[in-house]
C-alpha cells in the first residue's frame, strides 16, 4: 500500500516536472479586452478579408502584394511596427487588435473597424499561428508611460532641443519633412525603400494620432523599419518635451504650434536652426 | 530496498533535466588537438570601393585615407579575410562563457567587420563617435530590434539565444555594414589578413568544420583528430568579380 | 391539352431543399413541350452591381467587401457609407498603378428556360378555320444574354463620390440606371452626406446587390408591385431621381437616409413609368437601421423604411385638329395627386454561415389611383383604397467564400381591392414565388469576377401576368386562375 503511494507520488511528480517544460498560454487563441478569440474562428475570416495582401501562408506575398507600397506585413518574421513593448518583442494582443482595428494610414492595410470585436479578435489570434515565436516567447511587457506633462514653452524648446541632440533631423530632416541627410538611402528590414515620416504630411501616424500614441512610437520603435527605440536614452519626462515639440512640426492647429509660432515670431532672432551646425551645440 | 530505489527516481529526473537545461558548469575541455588552416579564393574577386562619408564630417576627418566596403576582403596570397570558421558538428557546446563581446562603432564603422559570439554571451555595443547610431540588427530567428545610440551614450548590453547569421546596420550611415555571428560552439575563429585560422583545446574526435564568408557562403569539411593532433583543413571560395 | 400544375406543391417542396441540380433536371424531363414562340420580354433595370475596379484599386480580394458578390458585408457597406473610401489617404486614383482604370462591367452569358401557363393561345397553330383561344403554356429555352452593367463609380475628389452606371439590356438598349454626385462626410461628420442624382433607394434589403438572377428570381415582387388595375407606377426597387440626405454611425451599425424625390418613378424627361407626362410632385423615403454584434454568430440587423409618394389623376391637355377631319389631345402635365404609401420593416440576420434576411411590407394607395379617376371627379361609390401586405424571407448559405447557395419564398396578398377591379375574386392580384440556387465562384482574386450561376425560380400570379415579364404581350386567358410562371437559369456571370 504504501509502496503504491509511493510509485503515484513520483509518478505525479515527474508528470509535474514534464509540465514545467510545457509552455504556457495557448497560441491559439488570443485576448483582447474582455474576448477570447481563437484560431480556428479567424481563419475563415483571414481567408475572407486578409488574404488578398497578406497572403494564404501570412507572409505577405499575397496576389497584390508586388503592386503595393509599403508591403503588407509578413506574419511569418513575427516583426510588427505598432506596438505597446519595447523593440524587438513580441507586441501584446491588444496591439495587434489595435492594428487591425485603426488601419494604417498611407498604407493600403484599411481599418477593419466594421468587424465586429469578436471577429478581430479571431483575427488576431489566427495571425498568431504565423510564426513559431509565439510559441516559445512571450509578449513583451508593455512600457509604461507617465501622465504627459504640461505644455509649456519650456517643454516645446527642451523638445526642439532633444530633436537636435537625438539626430532626428538626420534621417527627418530639420523641420521633419522628411528630408533629412540619411533620408534618400534608408531601407527597411527586406531592403525595400521607405521614407522617414513627413511631420507636415496630415494628422494620423501609421501607430496612432495622440500624444500618448507619439510617445509609444518613438520609445518602442517601429520595428521592421529604420526607425529606433530611444527608450535607453530619453528620459519620460523629457520624451513629453519631444512629444510636444514634435507637434509643432505638424500644420494642424495644436496648443504646441500655438505656442511655437508665438515664441517664434517675437523670438526669430535667437531660434538656432537645426542640423548640422557646429553654432547650435548639436553633434 | 525496493523502497529507496523508488526514491532515487524523483531524484534521478531533477538530475536528469538539471544536466538538460545546462545548468551545470561546463567540464573545461582537456586541452588537446587542433584544427587550423588557411581560407583563400580562387577566381577574380570583386574591387573593394571606396566609401564616402562626406555624410557624416566627423567621422570623415577620422580617416586619413577613405574607408574601404569589406563585404570580400582579401589578403596576401589571395586570403580571405573575415571569414569564421567554426565547429558545427562533434562540438557539445556547453553553457556561455562569463566573458562579453564587445563591439564598436567607431569611425562610422563596425569593429570587428565579423563579430562572433556563442548562443547567450553577453554582448556588448559601445559608440565611440561624435555622432548618433541606431544599432539595427536584422535577425530573422532571433528577436529584430533597433536601438538609437547617441553620442555619448552607455554601451547596449544584450544576447542573442539562437544560432544566427545577423548583419548588422546603422540606418543613419547606410555604408554601415557588419555581421553578428552566433554559434553553439566555443570554438570559432574569424580569419585575420593573412586568411589563417586555429581551432584550439579539441578532444579528440570526429568534427565538421564550417567556413562562413558573408557573401560567398558555407563550405564544410569533415575532420577527425586524435587527443593532441594538429589537422589542417583549408578552404576555398570560388570568387566572382561582382 | 392536360395542364398539368401540381407543380404547385412540389415547387413549394423543392424550394426548401437547395439540391438544384435535381430539381433542374426533373424539370427539363416534365415539362419537355414545345409551344409557340412568344418574347419573353423581362423587366428592365434589373442588374446587380459588384465592381472589381475597386479590388484591383485597393488589393482586396472580393471577399473582403462582399459576403458574396455583389452582396456587401459590413465592412464593403462602411466603404460605400463613406462615399466608396477607405479613408487611408490612398483613395485617390494618382496612387494607383498607371493601368488601373475606374470602370467595370459585368453580363451574365447564360442558358434559360422561360415557362408560363394560362395564356391565350391559339388551339391550331398559325390560327386556321376552327381555332379557338385556349388556355396555353408558352415555353421556352435556349443560349441568351442578360443585359450589360457599365459601372463607373469613385472619388472625384476626396469626399466627393461618384457613380455613372449606364446599363441596356441584351439588346444593347441603353439606360441610365444610376447616375449621381455624392458629398461625403459633410463638415468631417460621417452623419451627413448628401446624394443627387438617380439613385437606388436605400433599402436595408438592395436588390441591385442579391443574388438572383433568373427571369422571375431577378426581383423582389414587393419592391414592384402594385395591386393589378391601379393607375400607381412605383416600384420600391426602382432606382429614383432626387437628393438623398445619409448618415451612418463610423462602422455603419446605424444608418439614417431621407430622400426627396421626384414623382416620376426615377423616369427622366418628366415621363411617368406609364410613359405619360409625369406630375409636378414629390415623394419622400425614409429609412433606417441599426445593426447590433452579436459576437460569434455575427452582425444583426434591423431596419424600418417608409414611403410617402404621389400620382396624378388627370393631364393638362391640348386638343387640336389633326388636319383629317378629327382632334387630338396632346398630354402635358400630369395633375390631381393623389398620394400613396410604402412602408415595412427588414432583418438581415447571420448565424454564422447562413444568413436570413426578412422583410414585411404594407402598400396603400388613394381611392382615386384605384379607380383610376379624375380627382375632380367624385369617387364611385364602393371605392376603397388598394391595399396589399406582403414580404419574404430570404436565406444564404455560405460554405465559404467561393459557394454560395439561396433561396427566397415571397408572398403578396391584397388586402383592398380597387376600385377597378370590383367583382373579382377577393385573392385577385396575390402572388406566390419561390427562388433557389446555388453560386459558385471559382476564382476570388482582386483583378475580375466569375461565377457560375444556377437557379430555379417559379411565380404564381392570380389573374395578371408575372412581373417578369414573362407572357407580356399576351393575354391572360382566364383572370380567375393564377398565372404559373417558371425560370431555370444556368450562367457564368461575369465582372471586370
Amino acid at each position: 500500500m504504501k509502496t503504491k503511494i509511493a510509485i503515484t507520488t513520483m509518478t505525479v511528480g515527474v508528470a509535474l516536472l514534464f509540465a514545467a517544460q510545457l509552455p504556457s498560454g495557448s497560441a491559439q487563441e488570443s485576448h483582447v479586452g474582455p474576448l477570447t478569440g481563437n484560431a480556428s474562428s479567424g481563419k475563415p475570416l483571414y481567408k475572407r478579408f486578409c488574404i488578398g495582401c497578406h497572403g494564404p501562408a501570412g507572409d505577405g506575398q499575397g496576389e497584390n502584394a508586388p503592386w503595393i507600397d509599403p508591403k503588407p506585413r509578413d506574419f511569418t518574421a513575427a516583426t510588427f511596427k505598432c506596438r505597446s513593448t519595447p523593440t524587438g518583442t513580441l507586441p501584446t494582443d491588444d496591439d495587434l487588435d489595435n492594428a487591425v482595428t485603426r488601419g494604417f494610414v498611407t498604407t493600403n492595410m484599411p481599418s477593419w473597424n466594421p468587424l465586429t470585436p469578436q471577429q478581430r479578435a479571431d483575427v488576431v489570434a489566427y495571425i498568431k499561428t504565423f510564426s513559431p515565436r509565439w510559441k516559445t516567447d512571450k509578449p513583451g511587457i508593455p512600457i509604461h508611460i507617465p501622465a504627459e506633462t504640461a505644455v509649456t514653452l519650456q517643454s516645446v524648446l527642451h523638445g526642439r532641443e532633444l530633436f537636435q541632440k537625438m539626430e532626428c533631423w538626420k534621417c527627418h530632416g530639420p523641420a521633419g519633412h522628411g528630408d533629412g541627410p540619411s533620408a534618400a538611402t534608408l531601407t527597411d528590414s527586406k531592403d525595400q525603400p521607405i521614407r522617414p515620416y513627413n511631420f507636415a504630411t496630415g494628422s494620423r501616424f501609421k501607430c496612432g494620432e495622440t500624444n500618448q500614441d507619439l510617445y509609444r512610437i518613438f520609445m518602442t520603435g517601429v520595428d521592421g523599419t529604420p526607425m529606433p527605440s530611444f527608450a535607453d536614452v530619453i528620459q519620460p519626462n523629457d520624451a513629453w518635451d519631444l512629444v510636444h515639440f514634435l507637434r509643432t512640426l505638424q500644420t494642424m492647429p495644436t496648443p504646441e504650434l500655438d505656442i511655437w509660432k508665438k515664441y517664434s515670431s517675437e523670438h526669430a532672432s535667437e531660434i538656432k536652426p537645426i542640423g548640422p551646425d557646429a553654432a547650435s551645440g548639436g553633434n | 530496498m525496493n523502497r529507496k530505489l523508488l526514491c532515487l527516481l524523483p531524484a534521478a529526473a531533477v538530475i536528469f533535466y538539471a544536466v538538460k537545461a545546462g545548468a551545470g558548469a561546463p567540464i573545461p575541455p582537456p586541452a588537446g588537438g587542433a584544427i587550423s588552416g588557411k581560407v583563400t579564393y580562387t577566381g577574380t574577386p570583386p574591387k573593394m570601393k571606396p566609401i564616402d562619408m562626406s555624410k557624416e564630417p566627423t567621422c570623415a576627418k577620422q580617416h586619413t585615407t577613405p574607408v574601404m566596403t569589406e563585404n570580400v576582403t582579401t589578403g596576401p596570397e589571395s586570403s580571405l579575410q573575415y571569414v569564421v570558421v567554426y565547429i558545427s558538428e562533434g562540438d557539445s557546446g556547453g553553457a556561455a562563457p562569463a566573458e562579453t563581446v564587445r563591439y564598436d562603432q567607431r569611425g562610422c564603422q563596425y569593429l570587428p567587420h565579423v563579430l562572433p559570439m556563442q548562443a547567450g554571451q553577453v554582448l556588448q555595443i559601445f559608440n565611440d563617435d561624435q555622432t548618433s547610431h541606431n544599432i539595427h540588427p536584422l535577425a530573422k530567428v532571433n528577436p529584430e530590434w533597433n536601438k538609437s545610440q547617441p553620442a555619448g551614450s552607455l554601451p547596449i548590453d544584450t544576447k542573442y539565444d539562437k544560432p544566427e547569421f545577423i548583419p548588422v546596420k546603422c540606418n543613419i550611415h547606410p555604408w554601415m555594414h557588419g555581421y553578428f555571428v552566433v554559434l553553439n560552439t566555443s570554438h570559432y575563429a574569424v580569419t585575420g589578413p593573412d586568411g589563417s585560422f586555429s581551432l584550439k583545446g579539441l578532444p579528440a574526435g570526429k568534427y565538421t568544420v564550417t567556413a562562413w564568408q558573408e557573401q560567398y557562403g558555407t563550405q564544410t569539411q569533415e575532420v577527425t583528430i586524435g587527443a593532441t593532433e594538429t589537422k589542417t583543413a583549408n578552404f576555398t571560395f570560388k570568387a566572382l568579380p561582382y | 391539352m392536360p395542364r398539368r400544375f401540381p407543380i404547385g406543391a412540389i415547387a413549394l417542396r423543392w424550394s426548401l431543399i437547395s439540391a438544384f441540380c435535381v430539381a433542374c433536371l426533373l424539370l427539363l424531363v416534365t415539362f419537355n413541350r414545345h409551344a409557340p414562340t412568344a418574347q419573353a420580354a423581362p423587366l428592365p433595370s434589373l442588374h446587380v452591381r459588384a465592381i472589381p475596379a475597386f479590388a484591383r484599386k485597393y488589393g482586396l480580394p472580393c471577399s473582403a467587401c462582399h459576403t458574396a458578390w455583389p452582396e456587401l458585408n459590413n465592412f464593403g457597406q462602411v466603404f460605400r457609407d463613406n462615399g466608396y473610401q477607405l479613408g487611408n489617404e490612398r483613395d485617390s486614383p494618382i496612387w494607383q498603378n498607371p493601368s488601373y482604370f475606374p470602370i467595370t462591367f459585368r453580363i451574365t452569358p447564360n442558358w434559360h428556360r422561360e415557362s408560363t401557363n394560362n395564356l391565350a393561345v391559339d388551339s391550331i397553330p398559325g390560327g386556321g378555320p376552327g381555332s379557338t383561344l385556349v388556355a396555353g403554356t408558352v415555353q421556352q429555352n435556349g443560349f441568351d444574354l442578360s443585359g450589360m452593367d457599365l459601372w463607373s463609380a469613385g472619388t472625384l475628389y476626396k469626399n466627393i463620390s461618384f457613380v455613372l452606371l449606364p446599363s441596356s439590356d441584351q439588346n444593347a438598349s441603353w439606360h441610365f440606371e444610376s447616375a449621381f454626385v455624392r458629398f461625403d462626410n459633410i463638415k468631417g461628420s460621417s452623419w451627413f452626406n448628401v446624394k443627387f442624382g438617380k439613385f437606388e433607394l436605400d433599402n436595408l434589403i438592395s436588390e441591385k446587390r442579391f443574388l438572383f438572377l433568373s427571369n422571375n428570381g431577378g426581383l423582389y415582387q414587393g419592391y414592384h408591385y402594385d395591386v393589378p388595375g391601379t393607375i400607381n407606377d412605383f416600384g420600391y426597387g426602382d432606382n429614383q431621381l432626387g437628393v438623398e440626405i445619409a448618415g451612418h454611425s463610423k462602422n455603419s451599425y446605424t444608418r439614417y437616409s431621407v430622400s426627396v424625390l421626384s414623382s416620376n418613378d426615377g423616369n427622366p424627361g418628366f415621363v411617368s413609368g406609364f410613359g405619360t407626362p409625369a406630375n409636378r410632385g414629390y415623394d419622400v423615403n425614409l429609412a433606417f437601421s441599426q445593426a447590433f454584434n452579436a459576437g460569434s454568430l455575427g452582425l444583426q440587423r434591423i431596419g424600418a423604411f417608409a414611403y410617402i409618394g404621389e400620382r396624378p389623376t388627370y393631364f393638362e391637355t391640348s386638343t387640336t385638329p389633326d388636319g383629317s377631319g378629327g382632334t387630338t389631345t396632346l398630354q402635358l402635365v400630369g395633375l390631381g395627386n393623389k398620394p400613396f404609401y410604402r412602408a415595412g420593416v427588414a432583418g438581415d440576420f447571420f448565424l454564422k454561415k447562413l444568413e436570413l434576411m426578412p422583410l414585411f411590407m404594407y402598400g396603400h394607395d388613394n381611392p382615386y389611383l384605384g379607380a383610376g379617376i379624375s380627382s375632380t371627379s367624385a369617387l364611385p361609390p364602393g371605392a376603397k383604397p388598394p391595399a396589399w401586405a406582403g414580404g419574404f424571407l430570404e436565406g444564404h448559405y455560405y460554405v465559404n467564400t467561393q459557394n454560395v447557395f439561396f433561396a427566397r419564398v415571397e408572398r403578396i396578398d391584397v388586402s383592398q381591392q380597387p376600385f377597378v377591379n370590383a367583382g373579382f375574386p377577393t385573392d385577385y392580384g396575390n402572388v406566390r414565388a419561390y427562388s433557389f440556387g446555388y453560386r459558385w465562384y471559382p476564382i476570388m482574386f482582386s483583378r475580375a469576377g466569375l461565377a457560375l450561376h444556377s437557379e430555379y425560380s417559379i411565380v404564381k400570379s392570380n389573374g395578371f401576368l408575372p412581373l417578369s415579364g414573362d407572357g407580356s404581350g399576351l393575354q391572360i386567358f382566364s383572370t380567375a386562375n393564377p398565372v404559373w410562371s417558371s425560370s431555370v437559369m444556368l450562367g457564368f456571370d461575369f465582372d471586370f
